[in-house]
């Protein structure tokens, strides 16, 4: 689902990052003497990755979404194009295509945009569960898949949350809840790169991280009257 | 073992002495007072206190006494294990890795060499649990980790990148630190850049800035909240975990790769060993 996205055609034709090429690498190993001075950075950190000695990471394990720890390992076109060093910002072709990729990855609910319980968002918002791998898989049969908000987001004060983000504290109270605004704040969680290309935030919506009913319980928790969020 | 009940704390700190004349909490106020509003570097008053009761120097203890004591199949001590400043030199060897060993033809850090030394000198098995246990303070390895690292207190992180492969290691490695991928599309800046950023309770540290980052990567450190001593391939564990990437194998090249660049980040800045973190 993530991996494959409309992303690719959109991004392709402009990023200008390097988007690290595996031949001369491959060919490398196949001869058994693999000279890591003669790769570029770029290609030396791929075949770190996934070749050197098996690969670098465990990645024959299996993951929550389907696939392996190799098929996460692999980027996407945006995660390509926002692979910045430095973490500095893309130029502006490169800005304008993530924008209308991201746009174009952004799924409605049927019959609008929603707002669920804001109590099961509450718990969601808090919750750090979900598709962490390697020496303690979190086992999605146990638990629902949490947004993991507050990690860098302060909502309702009676809990610490992070500052990485935006204070979302007030939220639904300061700003009301007309379609215009509800549509932004789906859009951030679905895929906030349409409106701030190569942002830090994961594309909870997109990547299929967060399913409609999770995204309109947390929107809920951000919007409802009733929720701590507003008092 | 018998030595830890009979030496006080003091003593511990005089064997830290002997690589460096300052106790690690003021390599830790030295960095606090060159920059004094960062709110990472002052955390935590309560962990600045406990420095010199650090558990992390009786660990260290123990790793003294292991790496002094000739042990596995060849009956031989760690002082025939070159930490890359000559067989059995340690002062300021930790502060200068990951660096590149001419009898394996590869850079590898502290924890990598190690292993070296227990399975190629010392003739352990690649799966002998004094090889493969690498993460608590009752294993070996973090007591004689500890042990080593400590011997660079004080002095600045200065990994040499003269060698094509660790400029080529670093360079990779600098790939890496950007490089965003799995479910939530993160890379390490995600949390290292910027500063003055929590996630949720947790101060971060900005690799950015030399202070912060030095302390960041001042491995091993006592780490209160797991009771434990920890590495800097835990430490690398733990963040990709967190990121939702796969596991990184301990050891790897790629994070060895990764080690470099960060510790090139520090370079010049003091190294805090060992260290206490939250």
């Amino acid at each position: 689902m993530l991996k494959k996205t409309p992303l690719a055609a959109g991004i392709a034709a402009f990023a200008t990052i390097l988007i690290a090429g595996g031949c001369a690498v491959a060919d490398a190993g196949k001869t058994g003497k693999v000279d890591y001075t003669a790769m570029t950075p770029h290609e030396l950190a791929e075949y770190l990755i996934f070749e050197a000695n098996g690969g670098g990471f465990n990645l024959s394990q299996e993951m929550q979404e389907g696939g392996t720890a190799r098929d996460r390992m692999q980027q996407d076109e945006l995660q390509k194009a926002c692979s910045i060093i430095g973490d500095g910002s893309p130029d502006a072709e490169t800005a304008a295509a993530i924008r209308q990729a991201a746009q174009e990855s952004i799924v409605y609910p049927e019959g609008g945009i929603q707002l669920g319980d804001w109590q099961r968002g509450r718990e969601l918002a808090w919750s750090g569960f979900g598709y962490r791998v390697g020496h303690n898989y979190d086992d999605h049969d146990a638990r629902p898949v949490g947004g993991t908000c507050y990690n860098c987001h302060q909502f309702a004060t009676d809990r610490t949350g992070g500052n990485v983000g935006p204070g979302l504290t007030g939220y639904g109270k300061t700003r009301g809840t007309s379609d215009a605004i509800l549509k932004y704040v789906y859009d951030m969680i679905y895929n906030p790169h349409v409106y701030f290309p190569c942002t830090h935030m994961p594309r909870f919506g997109a990547s299929g991280f967060l399913d409609e009913q999770s995204i309109a319980d947390i929107m809920a928790y951000m919007f409802d009257p009733e929720s701590p969020v507003n008092e | 073992m018998f030595k830890k009940a009979l030496l006080a704390l003091p003593v511990a700190l005089a064997m830290g002495a002997t690589a460096n004349a300052q106790a690690p909490e003021d390599v830790l106020q030295g960095l606090i007072d060159a920059l004094p509003e960062s709110i990472y570097l002052n955390q935590s008053e309560m962990n600045i206190m406990m420095m010199p009761d650090n558990p992390a120097l009786w660990i260290a203890m123990d790793g003294e006494e292991l790496f002094h004591t000739p042990r596995g199949p060849n009956n031989v001590s760690m002082e025939a294990c070159d930490f890359g400043k000559g067989p059995g030199v340690l002062e300021g060897a930790y502060v200068e890795l990951p660096r590149y060993f001419e009898d394996t033809g590869k850079v590898m850090d502290l924890e990598t060499r190690i292993m070296h030394c227990m399975t190629e000198v010392q003739g352990f098995a690649s799966d002998d649990p004094v090889v493969r246990n690498r993460h608590n303070n009752q294993s070996d390895h973090m007591q004689i980790q500890t042990y080593i690292a400590m011997q660079s207190n004080g002095m600045e992180w200065n990994n040499p990148l003269d060698h094509p492969l660790e400029k080529a290691m670093r360079d990779a490695g600098e790939v890496l630190f950007a490089r965003r991928a799995g479910m939530s599309d993160f890379n390490c800046y995600a949390c290292h850049g910027q500063s003055g950023k929590r996630v949720r309770a947790s101060q971060l540290p900005n690799a950015n800035v030399p202070e912060e980052w030095s302390k960041a990567i001042s491995w091993p450190a006592f780490r209160v909240g797991h009771d434990h001593v920890r590495s800097s391939q835990h430490r690398v564990r733990g963040c990709y975990y967190q990121m939702r990437q796969p596991g990184m194998l301990a050891g790897s090249d790629a994070s060895v790769a990764l080690i470099s660049y960060w510790t090139d980040l520090a370079r010049g800045t003091p190294a805090i060993l060992p260290d206490m973190k939250r």
